[in-house]
């Protein structure tokens, strides 16, 4: 009963807080609403017992992707009333389109049922082992190659990152850490010797 | 079941991939020199994938995560042979704009890595994984000209359109999981087959085909092609237009003729709407075009509308057709990319269909190259285009899809329309200033090879490729 | 045997490809003689075939090629070599050897003298081809291949309209008739499953007793067959109805006029006839057909020839009126004595044609006879010989001595055809000898005005006639070597053709028991009869020469006064154009225009072609709108899309 109840009341949350994230006037606010979607959801993760999937919904959605659209929109200082221009106008098409599509999966939901052969192909037993241990045996060994290939896609952003935005600005002064240790002493150091009264000069 | 089991069915990627990672070691150690020797080595990569796909037994690995058939393996190879022509291309392009940078051939390498991984998807997971490390890789191609306005823009697009697309697909593999309880082909196939199939995995399915039909442009999820074919760099539009073009049709024939066999009532009316709408609205929209990128980029598009026309037909005729019509596709998109890449006067590239004009007396031999790829697309007789439209065309009406294949017929008259315009503008208008010479001996050996490609060796010799493409189909129709 | 035969058939083709391709390489004068030596030597060979042949019974069917095969139906390529074919050799080879002769004088100044005797050994090619057909099929490969030469030199000069207009409608007219021939062919083959002569006329008897079920009517089917291939030797030989082409065939160059308007091309009708007439002796009503067509045009044609001014249609309607006389010689029965007034006929027209062209060539290609006049003292040699050709086709000779009469070529043999006329006994022969008559005095009158309008008299056109010039050697010899023929050919060649050698020569390549018949009824004819063409000659050059020469008035301008309607008829000849101007080409145009303005670019280019061109266009402005450029618009369309196609789903599978 308290189960369900919680259910309810965080699905509600997450669909309303969705729905401000795309209405809101405030950018910021739509990213203040998104975190609360994410906590939302992380709730409901934790309803279902994937303890470890909530937690990571959190620390990484809320902790770094939601802190860094913040810094995003807050830097792009993003005018929002322009972007609305065009709102009214497209309005009676897109919500046409939107309830149409809208209407279809509702229908097709509505029809719900596990398939007969869906039960069989699920790979994990959840109830033996503890579910960060059911998660690490699903990733690092049913799909390792999923694990891999997802390590090469983060590469290649990586590599497109550097690509798309590292410049070498000519006249830039930059340390050369290999040369500043490489030096010697000689090098760097000339002993004169002086007398008084006459200072140095080569 | 050990997860390492057949791991060698997997060896092309792997080396794609360790290859990836050591040439950009040495691009980066080399510095800004580096990028000839890298653009080798990387071509050099690709050859060897190639040759290690033809030595890979058929099978499936990773828990059923990766599959090796004959169709795989062709379309690997197809995929390879475009990647690393469009390397080949690359290189003068970038120097005559001054970004020759090692990081673009071993981008290449990894949306090829990307496409393979794509091809020998046999889960909605890996499916999706190898979409996206090939668009990854893609959208950073396509800005890759960043000091650009009109290629970051082309990126840009390229990329928040087909986040859009994927976004769909992943909805759509969502949807089909949950309605199908998995992600796996063979288990989606045995769901499917089991009966009663939930109208929330059709439209799953419908979903999912949305997202990959995007990646093929093919209509109504064309309309970033003709902007990012024209913004982009020609080298990169050229590999546009063929390798992940291979790689998503491919992908779209393991989806559709895989696991959602059984639903083929469902899903042939969609190709079908697809098929039609792109042949028409590729020929029309083409008609007005005065860029030639832009020209090719509709030109894909009608394409795609066959090539996926034959898949509609659900037969084993219909993907032979489309292996077939993938092969020809290769050849001919090459070919002509690497005519817009010879276009250029006095050290700037041009892209105008009247800078054309009366090429055939400047320079006749890369006039009759073009006429022949013209000709072909199309689909005049006795060139390889010809075939390529025939087979899809008969393969569809075996299938009784008669009402499609009329309209496609139709719909390529329409497309010849510009096909031969050029011809026209080559063989009939006043000679405009002319091109700078030489040719690149690189450009020239590709024109020369697909010319001879389109004309006379695909028409004469047929065999061997209609056997290999019919090796290819059979994989569907006589159990994996 | 069979080696001399296939020289003389592909000498002329050879020539013609080398002169035709080779002509630049080998020059005008390397064409000439290269084309005019093949000529010659095949009508060398020809003559010894012609000897072999008609003497010592050589001869036979060679097989060449087999050209098609198809289930049933076997045509090979093959020559069949008999007497008939034999006579046709040396007319057309002879013949053409003098024409391609003269050409070399008479084209001398022409730009394109290769073209010309290419073309001119390609008919002859064809010619060859269409007498040695064994079969009819290729019997129609000849004859449509003579129509193709025949086209190109008619449009020879192919920048004046009038050549133009003239080689379409000689191509069109025949086309009515090749469809008939092209039925009969059809028929033939149906009935008989075979279009191998020997096998059809073996068939013969069979088909009399057959009958065809047309439009619910039984017809019966020889007659009908051989009606229809009437139809189409009436085409290529002009006869009434389908002659209109033949006249303004003359604005080809004058040699071809000879050659093919003439001699040889033109009597392809006659051989067919003649080579098919065990089929038509089978049919009594397709006979008569024959002979009141044949009568009619002999007639009809030479009341043309009457006032015709332009001396080239003159001839050209003596031709026809003479292709007529043949034709109801047919009817009759008289195959022989059809070909050989064919064969004297095309020496002694070739001759008049050459002599005419030798006039015009003097009159520096001035064709209306009322600008000559009095060049018999400038162009002597051609005068003469001009009177040669004229007295054998007025048909000039002594009858009833020496057995059968003496005379000129033309003599011999349109008594014999006349006599088989009046022999034949019917009705059909009675009005085919009482037209023959009239025609033979008219053809006299004709021929006579011809000669004195041109060569005596007051010259009318100073100019011309101060600088005209007797013709070159080149050209005359050719004249002497027909001279001769239209001298000697009826003489020498009435034993074996009509008289009581014939079926010793003939040896079964016509129709045997009907010739038996018509000739011996034509020898048994009264006495009356065989002088009456002679005096009807006589005659007309006598009236002739009183219009022309001997009156001081104006004779032919009062006779014109005084029947303006007659004078009208035959001087419009007959108003056959004009006819079928009204009748055929205006409506055919009308239709055609219609067709073209409402049909084709009204419905069919505007609803399909240009309709859908100026759609696509249209389409095209509105897809290029679309492609806005902006992001959320591309974004929104796929969804739209993606939209579209769940519904369009969810709609197909709720019916």
């Amino acid at each position: 009963m308290i189960h369900a109840l919680a259910f309810y009341v965080f699905a509600a949350v997450t669909v309303v807080s969705a729905f401000m994230v795309i209405s809101a006037r405030n950018p910021v606010h739509s990213v203040l609403y998104l975190i609360l979607a994410f906590f939302n959801s992380a709730a409901l993760f934790l309803l279902m017992g994937a303890e470890f999937i909530a937690m990571i919904l959190v620390i990484v959605y809320v902790g770094a992707v939601a802190v860094l659209f913040l810094f995003v929109v807050m830097m792009l200082d993003i005018n929002i009333a322009e972007l609305r221009q065009g709102f009214l106008k497209y309005l009676p098409i897109g919500a046409a389109v939107g309830i149409a599509l809208f209407a279809e999966i509702l229908l097709a939901l509505g029809a719900w049922s596990v398939s007969p052969v869906a039960a069989g192909s699920l790979r994990a037993k959840v109830s033996d082992v503890p579910n960060t241990e059911a998660l690490g045996r699903l990733i690092y060994t049913d799909y390792m190659f999923l694990f891999q290939a997802a390590g090469m896609v983060l590469l290649i952003a990586m590599i497109g990152a550097i690509v798309l935005t590292l410049r070498t600005r000519p006249g830039v002064r930059r340390q050369k850490i290999a040369a500043q240790i490489g030096r010697r002493r000689e090098e760097a150091v000339v002993l004169v010797k002086t007398r008084v009264g006459e200072g140095v000069s080569s | 079941m050990d997860g390492l089991h057949n791991w060698t069915l997997a060896a092309p990627e792997i080396f794609l991939a360790a290859a990836a990672m050591i040439l950009l070691m040495i691009g980066v150690y080399r510095g800004e020199r580096g990028a000839d020797l890298v653009s080798s080595l990387c071509v050099a990569s690709l050859g060897i994938a190639i040759f290690l796909v033809l030595r890979l037994e058929h099978g499936t690995a990773y828990h059923e995560l990766f599959l090796v058939d004959a169709f795989t393996k062709m379309m690997k190879v197809l995929s390879l042979l475009a990647a690393g022509i469009a390397i080949v291309m690359s290189r003068s392009y970038f120097v005559l704009v001054g970004v020759w940078r090692f990081e673009f051939p071993v981008l290449v390498l990894l949306a090829t890595l990307g496409m393979l991984v794509m091809i020998s998807a046999n889960d909605l997971m890996t499916l999706y994984l190898g979409l996206e490390m090939q668009s990854l890789a893609l959208y950073v191609t396509a800005a890759f000209q960043r000091d650009s306005e009109r290629s970051t823009e082309a990126g840009l697009k390229y990329f928040v359109l087909s986040s859009v697309a994927s976004g769909m697909l992943l909805y759509g593999a969502s949807l089909v999981y949950g309605f199908a309880g998995t992600t796996s082909f063979p288990g989606l196939a045995r769901g499917f087959l089991a009966g009663d199939v939930a109208t929330g995995a059709i439209i799953g399915l419908v979903f999912v085909l949305a997202g990959l039909v995007f990646k093929i442009s093919a209509v109504p999820f064309h309309m970033w092609t003709p902007d990012v074919y024209e913004g982009a760099p020609t080298p990169v539009t050229a590999l546009f237009s063929v390798a992940p073009k291979i790689a998503a049709m491919s992908l779209i024939v393991s989806v559709v003729m895989g696991p959602f066999r059984p639903l083929l009532a469902q899903w042939q009316q969609i190709l079908v709407a697809v098929a039609v709408l792109s042949t028409i609205w590729g020929a029309i929209a083409a008609l007005r075009q005065e860029n030639i990128k832009r020209l090719m980029a509709y030109s894909s598009i009608a394409n795609m509308g066959y090539v996926v026309l034959g898949l509609a037909a659900g037969t084993e005729e219909g993907v032979r057709s489309v292996v077939i019509y993938m092969i020809i596709y290769l050849a001919m998109n090459v070919g002509t990319f690497a005519v817009i890449l010879s276009m250029r006067r006095k050290g700037v590239m041009v892209e105008r269909i009247s800078d054309l004009s009366g090429l055939a007396q400047r320079q006749p031999m890369m006039a009759l190259a073009l006429l022949l790829f013209m000709f072909s697309m199309a689909g005049i007789p006795p060139l390889a285009g010809f075939f390529a439209k025939l087979n899809v065309f008969l393969a569809a009406i075996n299938a009784g899809l008669y009402v499609a294949a009329t309209i496609a017929v139709l719909a390529s008259v329409v497309g010849a329309y510009y096909y031969v315009r050029i011809v026209k503008v080559m063989y009939f208008d006043d000679p405009a200033e002319a091109f700078d010479r030489p040719v690149e001996r690189d450009m020239a050996v590709v024109m020369l090879a697909t010319a001879l490609f389109v004309f006379p060796v695909f028409p004469v010799f047929q065999a061997p490729f209609m056997n290999g493409a019919q090796a290819a189909a059979k994989t569907f129709f006589s159990g994996r | 045997m069979e080696f001399l035969v296939k020289v003389i058939v592909f000498l002329p083709l050879i020539a013609c490809l080398i002169a035709g391709f080779a002509g630049r390489a080998i020059g005008d004068r390397g064409a000439q003689w290269v084309t005019t030596l093949g000529l010659l030597v095949s009508a060398v060979l020809s003559w010894i075939v012609f000897f072999k042949v008609g003497f010592e019974g050589a001869g036979g069917t060679f097989r060449v090629a087999t050209w098609i095969v198809s289930d049933t139906f076997e045509s090979a390529w093959s020559l069949r070599v008999d007497t008939l074919t034999a006579v046709m050799l040396i007319v057309v080879t002879t013949v053409s050897a003098m024409v391609h002769l003269y050409s070399i004088g008479y084209m001398a100044e022409d730009p394109g003298i290769p073209r010309f005797m290419s073309y001119l050994s390609l008919f002859t090619f064809a010619m060859l081809m269409l007498v040695t057909a064994d079969n009819l099929v290729q019997l129609f490969f000849g004859w449509e291949g003579v129509g193709l030469a025949s086209y190109l030199l008619i449009g020879y000069w192919y920048e004046r309209p009038s050549a133009n207009a003239a080689a379409i409608k000689a191509f069109i007219v025949n086309r009515v008739g090749d469809f008939g021939f092209a039925l009969g062919i059809f028929a033939v083959y149906m009935l008989t499953g075979s279009v191998q002569l020997d096998a059809i006329f073996k068939a013969g008897p069979e088909l009399a007793a057959m009958n065809f079920e047309f439009l619910g009517v039984q017809v019966p089917a020889l007659t009908t067959i051989c009606i229809l291939l009437f139809i189409g030797a009436c085409g290529k030989s002009a006869q009434i109805g389908l002659h209109t082409w033949l006249p303004d065939a003359m604005e080809g160059p004058t040699p071809v006029s000879a050659l093919i308007h003439a001699a040889t091309m033109v009597t392809a009708g006659i051989f067919m006839v003649a080579r098919l007439s065990p089929l038509f002796e089978l049919s009594q009503t397709a006979l008569a057909v024959v002979t009141v067509v044949g009568a009619s045009t002999a007639f009809f044609a030479a009341t043309i020839g009457l006032t015709q001014w332009d001396i080239k249609r003159v001839v050209a309607y003596s031709t026809c009126s003479q292709l007529g006389y043949m034709f109801f010689a047919c009817g009759v029965g008289a195959y022989g004595a059809a070909i050989f007034h064919l064969m004297t006929h095309a020496f002694f027209k070739a001759l008049l044609f050459l002599g005419s062209g030798s006039v015009i060539h003097a009159m520096h290609h001035e064709q209306d006879m009322r600008h000559m006049g009095g060049l018999k003292d400038k162009i002597p040699q051609t005068h003469w010989l001009m009177w040669i050709g004229t007295l054998s086709l007025a048909g000039i000779g002594i009858p009833l001595i020496l057995g059968h009469g003496i005379g000129f070529a033309g003599f011999h043999s349109k008594d014999i055809i006349l006599e088989a006329a009046y022999g034949a006994h019917s009705g059909v022969g009675f009005y085919a000898f009482w037209l023959g008559i009239a025609g033979a005095f008219m053809t006299a009158f004709y021929s006579c005005r011809l000669m004195f309008l041109t060569f005596f008299g007051r010259p009318h056109d100073h100019h011309h006639y101060e600088q005209a010039h007797e013709s070159p050697p080149v050209m005359l010899i050719p004249l002497y070597v027909l001279a001769l023929g239209a001298v000697v050919a009826g003489f020498a060649g009435y034993n074996i053709f009509v008289g009581d050698g014939w079926e010793g020569f003939w040896r079964g390549s016509i129709a045997m028991e009907g010739s038996r018949e018509a000739l011996h009824h034509a020898h048994e004819v009264p006495w009356l009869v065989k002088v009456l063409p002679l005096v009807m000659g006589v005659a007309g050059i006598a009236v002739a020469w009183w219009f022309y020469v001997g009156s001081r008035a104006n004779l032919p301008q009062m006779m014109a006064n005084a029947f303006p309607a007659l004078y009208q008829l035959s001087y419009r000849k007959w108003y056959f154009d004009e006819l079928y101007d009204f009748l055929f080409v205006r409506p055919a145009l009308w239709i055609g225009g219609q067709f073209w303005k409402k049909g084709d670019v009204g419905i069919i280019d505007g609803v399909g072609p240009n309709g859908l061109a100026a759609g696509a266009a249209r389409m095209s402005r509105i897809l290029g709108r679309v492609q806005s450029g902006y992001l959320y618009h591309y974004a929104f369309a796929m969804l739209i899309g993606v939209a579209l196609l769940v519904t369009w789903y969810m709609l197909s599978r709720g019916q």
